[in-house]
This record gives structure tokens, C-alpha cells and sequence, in this order.
């Protein structure tokens, strides 16, 4: 009989959450389906991000490897435009074209970057943020699109990214919205598994994955509804009924994680994911104010302070940085809040002059030690918690196309790339922002009951789903199968097969300097470094 | 004065029919029609519908294109049918290095 997978993608999951929601009885198959099978807590990768995280599960691999590194990637190494990131953008095979190649059927639902969708044997609804009036063109095969279109609930407007319900999770909403805001989520995941269902009695395949991101949504906007220790000790009757909606969509969305797995049988291994963690957070620390106070940026003298409502970067202004900053008098910036990076400008828009080696290294070592001793005003305490460059975090192909550097805050703290007024602002209200641990928890053929492992990392998963389906595993892939999941003596008797790599595209890195760093050009650069009181 | 090519505007003008389709949008699509101001798209519609041009046309400076149109004065940032189609024919094969994104 032939093996099949079942890939079950939690947006953001945390057993923070989950794991008091099935103590109180909100979700019962998952908490049953744990006691049957294995749980971990699942690193994701720096940044821990939808589209990097999501992609080193669909290839095993680091961002430095596949060359996903945030929802838009840069250009070209040297400019300061980004464009949205695709699956283009992935260098790298996926679980869908391996299974595709070795002759299995595959769906995938609701996955970010699979947009154009790849040319896969099955069928692909890509998510993340695909637009619903362009759903039609990220279906995959063609025909799809009209098929599922005519299933009874389909709707394509609340089935995929509508950008004013998205800006809601991130920069928040009125409290009068919150019920409808919720209410869409539960309706939208049960649209993404009707169409689920369809797929699995009409066109089944061997590999099957399905992202609910309504998970993320929740946790963004209703953190303090969620989490127990935020709760207040007397909740109003608005309080009261947010939670009462948080809980139907984690039930509901228990109901049909218990039909899913259903449906594919007990001959199906099941991995549950989550891209990665989340926890709260009540500071914004806006990093190119920052910068600026530092000397390293220089806003353009149109730039205003943004409003304190909107801390956050809006949507659909992925460019607004290349207006907001004076480039003649800025080094170095963060492009968008959700990187947690810090590019460094070693070529001045427009112009051919390119950094010394040696002072770029220079600067970003200076930036990296600034970084590190960032104080909170107001608490005196150590907001930076972690620096890396490019070479320590995004080692492979194609690191250069990496940040020059990235940073993790403390306590969740997120970042704002606007300007403001001060470096640090507190929240009234947490919100839920981004962590590394994950979750993952697995059953079905093959693999242990009752055991809860120590962390695995999110590049395990695709190995694992390999392993699963007994096809041979890619040796450039980071992750390995985790031996530690499987029942006794599963791997001797079914050793993992291995297979060659597929050959990267580099992305080359920074040109050399030599053929037009001139010493004109290097006196340039220094008067500007000079100008900023950078260098004496 | 702009060269257009007559396949590109025919493939686009049935890309953007079809997808009108889907948003019941009944009104005839021509070369003036505006993509948000007539057919209701958004900004991540342009940037999405931009990621499926350069799929088919090869790599373009879309994100150039698209900051340039952003800082347009409001009432002035759309684009038609006709300047998206003027715009792939004038960089198609021209300005950025590398094949299909």
C-alpha cells in the first residue's frame, strides 16, 4: 500500500495557548490526538516569520539555503527596492515537487509562497497574501479554480488575503469590530476545509497540507483575550464575549483538524505544525528612529512622525522607505518592521560609489555593539537580546541577500520602522507577536504514543514528511528525520533513503569593490560618514 | 511615441477579463480602463498582478514602477490597461538580468 502524509499547518500555533485550551475541554481531539502520538516544541528560523518559517518546512532548509528571508525580498544586493516575495523567490526544491517528482499526487492549501503556483502533480490554493481577486491565477491545474467554484460555500473574498481585514490583526480594530473580525475566521477556515474535503473524496493524494492562519489572526489582535494570565479578574460583558468567540474558533477549529484526520484514515501519518510561536508584547521599538538618533540614518525632510495609533507599517508600502529617508545622509535602515533586519547602504542611490570592504565591516560591527547595549528609557533594561549578521544567521547561497543584520528584542518587544518622537513606546494593551517555539505534534504509522520530545526544528519537518511517504531525502536539506518521534525499531526496519541535492542558485555576493572605488569615490563616502559623525 | 505590442495588450486585456469575471465586475475592459479607480483593485493587487506579468514577461523594475505610482498625487494614482501594457513592452527584455520570476 502506498504511504501517505498529512501535513497540518497551525499559523503561529503556541502550546501556551493550546495546551490551557485543552485543559478546559476547548479542544478535545487535540488533546487526545497528543496523547496518542508525540509532541515537541518546534524552533522556527530567524526572523520567525510566516514566509521564512513556512518555507524551510515546505524545503528542510534555512533561509540562507532556500532564500526566503521576509514577505518582500531585495532586488538586487546593492539597490534599496524589494519586491513581493513568490515562490519564485524559492531556491530550492519543495515536499510538493519531491513528492511530484517521484510520481506522487500532492495538495497543498493555503501555503504562503506558492504563488505563481508551481507546476506540481495535484493541487495547489496558495495563501499568505494572495489577493482574493487574483485567487484565479494561483490555482493550480488549470480548471481548478472553476471547479471549486462552483463548490456551494465557496467564497473567494473571505476564502483569501483581503488587505483591509489583514491590517486589523497587526494595527488593530475598534472593539465594535472584534466579533464580526472573529466571526469572518471561523468562516474562513471552515471555507478552506470544505474545499479540503472536496479535494480529499474527489482527488485524493498522497501528500496533503492545509494551513489555518486564523491562528496567527487571533493571536495578533486578541492576545489578552487568549492568554489566561492576561485575563482581567473581572472581565466586562464585552471582555466576556471576545473570549467566549476566541474559544468557538479554537473549537471549531479542533472539529475539523478531528474530521481532517478522519478523512485521510489511519494509514496516514499526521504532522502538525505551526510556522512559528507566539507570545505577548507591549513595547514598540522603532528601530530607524533609533537609527537616526545613533547617526547612521537621515529622514528625508518630507518624512512626518507617524501617529501613535498606527505604530505599525501599513500595508502596501513596501516602497515608502525609499521616500521617507535622505539617502546622501543615511547608512544604514530597516526596510519593513517584519524582517527584524538592518541593511546597510554600501552603494548611494543613484550613484556608482561603493563601500570599502573594510569600512562596511567596520560599521556594521560598531552597529552590532550599539545594538547590544540599547537601554529601554524608561525601565533601564536591555532591549536588544540578540544580534547576528548576515553570515552568523543566513550561512548558504544566498545570504547576500540577507539583512546585514538582525536582531531579536526582548520580551517579543515588536518592531516599527516609522518615525516617531521616541525610540520605545508602550502599548496599553498587549498584542501577540512572534516567537521562536513552535509546535509539532505527530501520529499515525510508525510513530511513538504518548511521548513528548525535546525541541525540534522546523527543518525537520519536511524529512520527517518524506520519510513518511518513503521517498528519499535531499542531502543539501538542513533538517534530518527525528529519530526520537518514530515507534521502536522504525528505523531499522525501514532505513531513510537519501538523494542528491538539487544544485543552488547563488546569489552572488556584493560585487568587488576595486573596478570603481576609486579614490574619488572613497573621499566621497568618507565626507558623508564624516558628515554624520561617524568617523572622525 | 510608445510601441505597443498587440499580443501583449490582447494577453493582458484577457488576463484582467477573466479575473473580472470572478469579481462580477460586468462593464467592457479596454485599454483606458483603470485598474483601481474602474475595476476596484487594490495596491496588493498591482503588486500580486505585477508578480504574474514579469511570470510571464521576465523580470522587470516593477518595484520601481510601483513607488513611482505611489507617489503620485491621489487622485492621480491608478494605472490603465493601456500604460501596464506600454510599460512591459518598453522593459520586457531590456533592464533587469535574469528570466522568468
Amino acid at each position: 500500500m502506498t504511504s501517505k502524509a498529512l501535513c497540518l499547518g497551525l499559523d503561529g500555533a503556541t502550546f501556551s495557548i493550546l495546551d490551557p485550551l485543552m485543559a478546559r475541554g476547548v479542544m478535545p481531539f487535540l488533546r487526545d490526538f497528543i496523547k496518542r502520538g508525540v509532541r515537541a516544541p518546534l524552533t522556527s528560523v530567524m526572523p520567525p516569520l510566516t514566509p521564512p518559517g513556512w518555507t524551510s518546512l515546505m524545503t528542510g532548509k534555512r533561509p540562507g539555503q532556500h532564500g526566503v528571508f521576509d514577505f518582500f525580498q531585495k532586488e538586487s544586493l546593492e539597490g534599496e527596492y524589494f519586491h513581493f516575495a513568490s515562490s519564485q523567490d524559492i531556491q530550492s526544491a519543495t515536499i510538493w515537487s519531491l513528492a511530484s517528482d517521484h510520481g506522487r499526487r500532492v495538495t497543498a492549501l493555503n501555503f504562503p509562497l506558492m504563488f505563481p503556483p508551481p507546476d506540481v502533480n495535484g493541487s495547489v490554493v496558495p495563501g499568505g497574501w494572495m489577493p482574493w481577486r487574483q485567487l484565479r491565477l494561483g490555482c493550480h491545474p488549470p480548471g481548478l479554480f472553476d471547479r471549486l467554484k462552483a463548490l456551494p460555500t465557496f467564497d473567494a473574498r473571505e476564502l483569501a488575503l483581503d488587505m483591509a481585514l489583514e491590517a486589523k490583526a497587526i494595527e488593530g480594530c475598534a472593539d465594535e469590530e472584534y466579533a464580526d473580525w472573529i466571526a469572518l475566521h471561523i468562516r474562513r477556515e471552515q471555507r478552506w476545509f470544505d474545499i479540503l474535503r472536496y479535494l480529499m473524496r474527489e482527488e485524493p493524494a498522497d501528500l496533503i497540507g492545509i494551513v489555518f492562519d486564523g491562528v496567527d489572526k487571533l493571536q495578533h489582535l486578541c492576545w489578552r483575550f487568549l492568554d489566561p494570565s492576561c485575563q482581567p479578574a473581572e472581565p466586562s460583558p464585552w471582555e466576556q464575549e471576545i473570549t467566549a468567540l476566541c474559544e468557538s474558533y479554537f473549537r471549531q477549529l479542533d472539529q475539523i483538524l478531528a474530521e481532517i484526520v478522519a478523512l485521510a484514515g489511519p494509514d496516514t501519518t499526521v504532522v502538525m505544525a505551526s510556522d512559528h510561536g507566539f507570545g505577548p508584547s507591549s513595547d514598540v521599538f522603532y528601530l530607524n528612529t533609533w537609527l537616526e538618533q545613533q547617526g547612521y540614518l537621515t529622514w528625508a525632510e518630507d518624512s512626518n512622525v507617524q501617529h501613535q495609533e498606527t505604530p505599525l507599517v501599513g500595508f502596501g508600502q513596501m516602497t515608502r522607505h525609499i521616500f521617507q529617508l535622505d539617502w546622501e545622509r543615511t547608512i544604514a535602515y530597516a526596510a519593513t518592521p517584519s524582517s527584524q533586519g538592518i541593511h546597510i547602504v554600501t552603494r548611494r542611490p543613484g550613484s556608482d560609489q561603493v563601500m570599502a570592504p573594510e569600512t562596511y565591516l567596520t560599521i556594521r560591527s560598531d552597529l552590532a555593539d550599539a545594538l547590544r547595549e540599547v537601554r529601554h528609557p524608561e525601565t533601564g533594561r536591555r532591549l536588544v537580546n540578540g544580534v547576528w549578521t548576515r553570515e552568523e544567521v543566513f550561512s548558504g547561497p544566498q545570504q547576500a541577500l540577507a539583512p546585514d543584520l538582525s536582531i531579536m528584542l526582548e520580551d517579543g518587544a515588536a518592531i516599527s520602522i516609522l518615525r516617531s518622537e521616541t525610540f520605545v513606546q508602550h502599548r496599553d494593551v498587549p498584542k501577540g507577536n512572534h516567537r521562536w517555539e513552535g509546535i509539532f505534534v505527530a501520529g499515525g504509522p510508525g510513530i511513538r504514543s504518548g511521548a513528548a520530545v525535546d525541541e525540534l526544528s522546523i527543518v525537520d519537518v519536511a524529512p520527517l514528511l518524506l520519510y513518511s511517504l518513503d521517498l528519499p531525502i535531499p542531502v543539501d536539506m538542513s533538517g534530518r528525520v527525528p529519530h526520537e518521534v518514530l515507534s521502536s525499531g522504525e528505523l531499522e526496519r525501514r532505513p531513510p533513503q537519501s538523494m542528491a541535492g538539487s544544485v543552488p542558485v547563488v546569489s552572488p555576493d556584493r560585487e568587488p569593490v576595486e573596478a570603481i572605488y576609486d579614490a574619488e569615490s572613497e573621499a566621497t563616502i568618507l565626507k558623508r560618514l564624516r558628515a554624520l559623525g561617524y568617523v572622525e | 511615441m510608445m510601441v505597443i505590442d498587440e499580443q501583449v495588450l490582447a494577453d493582458i486585456l484577457g488576463l484582467m477579463s477573466q479575473l473580472a469575471g470572478d469579481w462580477e465586475y460586468s462593464g467592457a475592459i479596454g485599454p483606458e480602463t483603470r485598474l483601481l479607480g474602474d475595476l476596484g483593485m487594490e495596491s496588493l493587487d498591482l503588486v500580486v498582478l505585477g508578480t504574474m506579468i514579469q511570470h510571464r514577461y521576465g523580470r522587470l523594475p516593477f518595484a520601481e514602477y510601483l513607488a513611482e505610482i505611489g507617489q503620485r498625487p491621489v487622485e492621480e494614482r491608478d494605472v490603465t490597461v493601456g500604460e501596464l501594457v506600454a510599460y512591459v513592452c518598453h522593459h520586457r527584455g531590456r533592464t533587469m538580468a535574469g528570466g522568468p520570476r
